[in-house]
């Protein structure tokens, strides 16, 4: 398994909840201190490290 | 199947979204039977602590005249106001007192001009908080500066990083995903 590339989508993704829960405050969705903003960059930071570790199992065992 | 895996997860984000609103603390709560009020001399909007609900929409500069008061003289004392950040990050102070009084109130004015960092129609939980020798009390207001999310510079910078993150990650995910297919 690629690690360095599982790192690096999970960090990108990382930013990108950030950035997406920035956003959603910023718009008036989300109040400051909403738990959600600690919470989405964490999700993306799983999610994005999980997707690259689910899609090399694939082409691995498919 | 795609269609109905996207929308689920879709519907999960909004009630993860609905369910995250945190439990603002209406009025005042404490033993020592305090009470704040503040007037924006602008709008003519008055704020009471203890009856406070819902968002207030303060305007981005004006003068508060404000009034604070227990029901006993005070003796040694000391509070302070704070602003609540998302969890870990805890809170930030905004002002504080302490002192040694006999009097039970206390009253003054402070004029205040908001930089366009501070973002338009985010709701911001303001909380105090006032130690006396006759006990404490806690409270807590939520406002939000009038305007749009355009007002603030912040908005363009967070949506060109999530714009630019969400190209970098669709451009490390593309070759993966086109693997698989």
């Amino acid at each position: 398994m690629n690690i360095g590339r599982m790192l690096g989508v999970a960090l990108l993704s990382m930013l990108f909840m950030l950035f997406v829960a920035l956003d959603l405050v910023l718009f008036g969705v989300l109040p400051l201190n909403s738990v959600m903003v600690t919470v989405l960059p964490v999700i993306g930071l799983l999610a994005g490290g999980a997707i690259v570790a689910s899609r090399r199992n694939r082409t691995t065992t498919g | 199947m795609k269609l109905l895996r996207v929308s689920m997860a879709g519907a999960a984000f909004g009630l993860m979204l609905v369910g995250s609103a945190p439990t603002a603390v209406a009025g005042i709560k404490g033993s020592n039977g305090c009470q704040a009020t503040g007037t924006w001399r602008s709008t003519g909007v008055v704020v009471d602590a203890a009856t406070a609900d819902g968002v207030i929409a303060i305007p981005r500069a004006d003068t508060v005249d404000w009034q604070g008061s227990v029901a006993a003289a005070t003796g040694v004392y000391s509070g302070s106001v704070w602003i609540e950040l998302p969890p870990p990050f805890g809170e930030v102070e905004v002002d504080s007192w302490a002192g040694n009084s006999l009097t039970t109130s206390n009253a003054g004015s402070h004029e205040y001009d908001l930089p366009s960092l501070v973002p338009s129609g985010v709701e911001i939980t303001v909380a105090g908080e006032h130690v006396d020798q006759n006990g404490s009390c806690v409270g807590s207001v939520t406002v939000e500066v009038e305007g749009g999310a355009f007002d603030s510079p912040l908005t363009i910078a967070s949506l060109a990083g999530t714009a630019v993150t969400g190209a970098g990650l669709a451009a490390m995910l593309r070759p993966m995903i086109r693997r698989v297919v």
